[in-house]
């Protein structure tokens, strides 16, 4: 358990390096000496900070250190792996992990094709994206202050009962070595601020929950307006108190920022992972090419756009990240991948490996995910047609049965559209459906597309996203 | 799995953080360690694609002064000044609890059944021939039946916390767990279900999740089609639909600050009846062999057995020490202790209130699973939903999706449908109309703690809304 360094101030630097290359490198070359077709070693070493405020008073104040390195080995067609925070055992671990990978080919049957991995070019390099505001320098007491903001905007009144706000910032620093000559160094931050707020009036009780985040330092969080963000929550919830079912069965919706980033991460971003195609368990298998949408709906996938919560600018395999364009006008165009399921469909990799942490290996994921803009010009152009419907807003999260198709995600609040007006405030708002029936429904946009409000996203693993959109409008959704 | 000396290793740790303690002058401290080692078998698109293993943990660090807290986790022993430093300029920027003092060592008895050595001799090996084992079972259950995900892992988890009020105390779970994805595509219709097992000892070879797994992607193929729009319905959920839901909302609402605050759905109905008269729930971290089972809680607190709600009326609560302190020195409550309910998420947080081992029990009559489908004339069977963590446990409303649902009519399953949406609100639901089963089986959880549930029939308060 005894880590050969933790990181402090002397690690601030971007050129510290907790693994010893040379040595790790010759482990490398040793292993595939010994068999492996394949090997590296990713370790990161995370710094973060997080607070909780209840009602104004500081709750908890958790400052971390964390540092997990996990060895992957590629060995007659199959995986071993080995994760660990002791990174002074990493040699030795080596042939432990070979022999791991070479007992799961043994059992490997002759119908089952072996694993391989796609070319990619081999870089050495350190890339760190540098905040204005290294967030690490950041005090609790400048943290606390602008939980305060929160506090203060989003209380005072006979209803609110209790006010939460949360922060959570980190470095992520990742070092990655492989059996290629990959030697690569890289750096981040992320930033996020929270906040709930809880009603009471009788035995009725709602909260509300709001996030403001994203890639960078402090300056992202000065660049957030606090107050606004505590008195919408505040407005929000003590709306909720007094709003009324949602009514259930098959309508037209229109989804917020927040919900269509959602939607579109649940309906149709897992389905495209191709670790989930490749293992038979998509509703997009073999529809590559086809069209899954109508043609006003667009979608990529970007790690590359700074600030969104799923920025990062290497995947977890050492690739640059690049934005990859999911649906062109309806049409299915490309799945997210990583280097073993790129050469088991005979694609370019597109760099969609991410990792929870050093101590987790790299799966298909997805990073910033958004709808592109439409032609409507705002949210009034989008109501005006429809007689009756629901207007739902901010995301409670959602799930999806990528082999089925079947997603579900559940809106904070909504509200009735009657006659082409919004109306009646509306709770508890789930929206569910069939992937490729309902990416066919979406029959409006508006023309701005952006990111939401941050997300995390869980698949055994648990990474940070950024999702996001126009105001959408779907003419057929199943509403619960 | 287990290195030799690894309990040891982590209290000589946790012993040398509390001198760094006492040598910067602080008086009340409080380390805890964890340390974990494990092998993991991955299965993918009906084969195994991973085998992989290793080990992680780390310390943390509470200090106390004159009511005021601060926390710090760290991986590197020789750092322990620095978190320790940090953790104190927290605390002096924390507001006073009066009252509030670190837990003071008190015997605890042990409870059985939380280590197993044959788990810990599980090789890499021998989960291989598990898995394959299990996509053999599999395959002769259903020969369309594909494992499409999953695996198993077998984990060894020690654990240690030193204080400054005597606490001392240290031990080794174990645990082995398996879960499958099982799909059946045929005829451009595919099915799949979802389950799993876990136990602190030994796991069959083939767990009885696998056999559940496969019966259920059966069960919802060649959908019926239902005329019915979105109507109020009796519903009866399996422990493993139910526990989902159940584990979002109610923890929550049993939590001791929950209450006093105002957040919790039942505040201010402390000995009133919450739900139907014949429900119990209880919160037992004392069973033998329990998933979140010990014999201190996460702050060295003796575990007990804890009844939450007693025939209906609500009669307890869960408290940390802290949450308790803090709660009475607000004037929120009069009086409130410790109920041995500290949890944390491993060495890198301090301890709250929340669950162990949760029961949902009835001193009424129990049902098999067939006489609850004859009771329905008109229901639906859900075995699993989609988006639990979507419901509000603030208000206990929830609105789901599911694709593992069977249509009841006249005491007979008639067919599957294809989806759903279910809603209500679980605080309601659970107050009047509620049958058990006779099978409590134990589930993991969205919150703390798992949950140990049975087969549970809602006559009323649920909208299905068949798609």
């Amino acid at each position: 358990m005894v880590i050969a360094k933790s990181p402090d101030s002397a690690t601030h630097s971007s050129n510290y390096r907790y693994l010893d290359v040379d040595k790790i490198n010759k482990s490398l070359d040793k292993i595939t000496g010994d068999g492996a077709a394949y090997a590296e070693v990713r370790l990161v070493a995370y710094t973060d900070y997080s607070a909780t405020i209840r009602d104004g008073k500081l709750e908890r104040a958790i400052p971390g250190q964390e540092i997990g390195a996990t060895i992957r080995i590629l060995a007659d067609g199959a995986w071993g792996v080995h994760s660990t925070t002791d990174i002074t055992s990493l040699e030795q671990q080596m042939s432990p992990t070979l022999k791991l990978a070479q007992a799961v080919a043994a059992r490997r049957s002759p119908k089952d094709r072996a694993i391989s991995l796609a070319d990619v070019p081999i870089i050495e390099d350190s890339l760190h994206w540098k905040p204005k505001k290294d967030v690490r320098n950041t005090e609790l007491s400048e943290r606390l202050e602008h939980m305060n903001l929160f506090n203060d905007s989003a209380s005072g009144h006979d209803n609110i009962v209790s006010v939460t706000c949360g922060w959570h910032d980190e470095h992520i620093h990742t070092e990655f070595l492989s059996s290629e000559g990959m030697n690569r160094t890289w750096s981040f931050q992320r930033s996020l601020i929270n906040g709930m707020v809880t009603a009471r009036d009788g035995s009725e009780v709602v909260s509300y929950r709001t996030r403001f985040g994203g890639e960078g330092g402090l300056e992202l969080i000065e660049s957030c307006d606090i107050n606004e963000l505590g008195v919408n929550a505040k407005v929000s919830a003590l709306r909720l108190l007094k709003a009324q079912r949602a009514p259930s069965g098959k309508m037209p919706l229109i989804a917020d920022r927040d919900l269509t980033g959602v939607y579109i991460h649940e309906a149709l971003g897992h389905p495209c992972e191709a670790d989930l195609v490749a293992a038979g368990d998509s509703c997009l298998d073999g529809k590559l090419g086809q069209k899954i949408g109508s043609d006003i709906v667009t979608v990529i996938d970007d790690p590359t756009i700074r600030g969104g919560y799923g920025a990062h600018p290497i995947d977890d395999e050492g690739l640059d990240t690049t934005e990859k364009c999911l649906i062109k006008n309806g049409i299915l165009t490309e799945y997210l991948n990583h280097r073993e399921t790129a050469a088991h469909f005979d694609i370019k990799p597109n760099a969609g490996a991410r990792a929870q942490d050093g101590l987790h290996h790299p799966l298909v994921r997805m990073s910033n995910t958004l709808i592109h803009g439409g032609t409507h010009a705002d949210l009034d152009e989008l109501v005006e047609d429809l007689d009756y419907g629901v207007y739902a807003c901010g995301s409670r999260g959602g799930q999806v049965d990528t082999g089925r198709g079947s997603f579900q995600f559940a809106a904070q609040e909504a509200w009735l559209i009657e006659n082409g007006e919004i109306t009646t405030p509306l709770k508890d708002v789930s929206v569910s459906g069939l992937t490729l029936q309902i990416l066919k429904n979406v029959d409006g946009l508006t023309r701005e597309s952006k990111l939401a409000a941050p997300g995390f996203c869980g698949k055994g693993q648990t990474v940070p996203v950024g999702d996001g959109g126009p105001i959408m409008r779907i003419s057929e959704a199943l509403v619960g | 799995m287990l290195p030799d000396g690894a309990l040891d290793r982590l209290q000589e740790g946790c012993k040398a953080i509390a001198t760094r303690c006492k040598v910067l002058g602080i008086d009340s401290w409080e380390v805890v360690a964890t340390q974990s080692y494990g092998h993991q078998i991955d299965i993918e698109g009906g084969k195994i694609s991973l085998a992989a293993g290793g080990g992680e943990g780390g310390f943390g660090i509470r200090v106390l002064e004159n009511g005021k807290f601060g926390f710090a986790y760290l991986v590197d022993i020789t750092s322990a000044d620095k978190a320790i430093k940090s953790a104190l300029s927290i605390a002096k920027m924390s507001p006073a609890v009066e009252g509030f003092v670190l837990p003071s060592e008190e015997s605890a008895a042990p409870v059985a059944g939380l280590y197993d050595n044959s788990v810990v001799t599980l090789s890499s090996e021998d989960l291989l021939i598990q898995a394959d084992a299990i996509m053999s079972e599999v395959a002769s259950l259903d020969s369309r039946a594909v494992v499409t995900g999953g695996g198993i892992g077998v984990s060894a988890n020690a654990s240690a916390i030193y204080s400054s009020q005597g606490i001392d105390a240290a031990g080794i779970t174990t645990s082995h767990s398996a879960g499958v994805q099982i799909s059946i595509e045929e005829n451009e219709q595919l099915t799949s279900s979802w389950q799993s097992s876990s136990s602190r000892s030994k796991l069959p070879d083939v767990p009885n999740c696998v056999a559940r797994a496969v019966d259920w992607a059966n069960l919802t193929r060649d959908p019926i089609k239902i005329e019915s729009s979105s109507a109020e319905s009796a519903v009866m959920m399996t422990s493993e639909g139910f526990s989902p839901l159940f584990s979002v909302v109610v923890p929550n609402a049993i939590k001791g600050e929950k209450l006093a605050r105002g957040e919790s759905f039942w505040s201010g109905n402390t000995g009133e009846r919450v739900v139907a008269d014949d429900l119990s729930i209880i919160d037992n971290a004392t069973i033998p062999g329990g998933r979140s089972s010990g014999a201190r809680d996460d702050e060295g607190v003796p575990t007990r057995k804890n009844t939450l709600i007693e025939s209906g009326r609500l009669v307890g609560s869960l408290w940390s020490t802290r949450d308790a302190a803090q709660q009475i020195a607000e004037g929120r409550i009069a009086s409130a202790s410790s109920t041995g309910s500290a949890i944390r998420s491993g060495h890198q947080s301090p301890p709250i209130s929340g669950c162990s081992n949760l029961f949902l029990t009835t001193k009424g009559k129990v049902y098999s699973y067939d006489d609850m489908i004859e009771i329905i004339d008109d229901g639906y069977i859900v075995n699993s939903v989609m988006g639990a963590h979507t419901a509000n446990p603030t208000s206990g409303d929830f609105s789901v999706t599911t694709s593992s649902i069977l249509r009841v009519e006249n005491g007979e399953i008639i067919g599957a449908v294809k989806q759903a949406g279910l809603s209500g609100n679980l605080a309601k639901a659970l107050k009047s109309g509620i049958k058990l089963g006779d099978d409590v089986r134990s589930q993991g959880s969205y919150s703390s703690g798992s949950m140990y549930l049975p087969n549970v029939l809602i006559e009323h308060g649920l909208r299905v809304n068949p798609a």
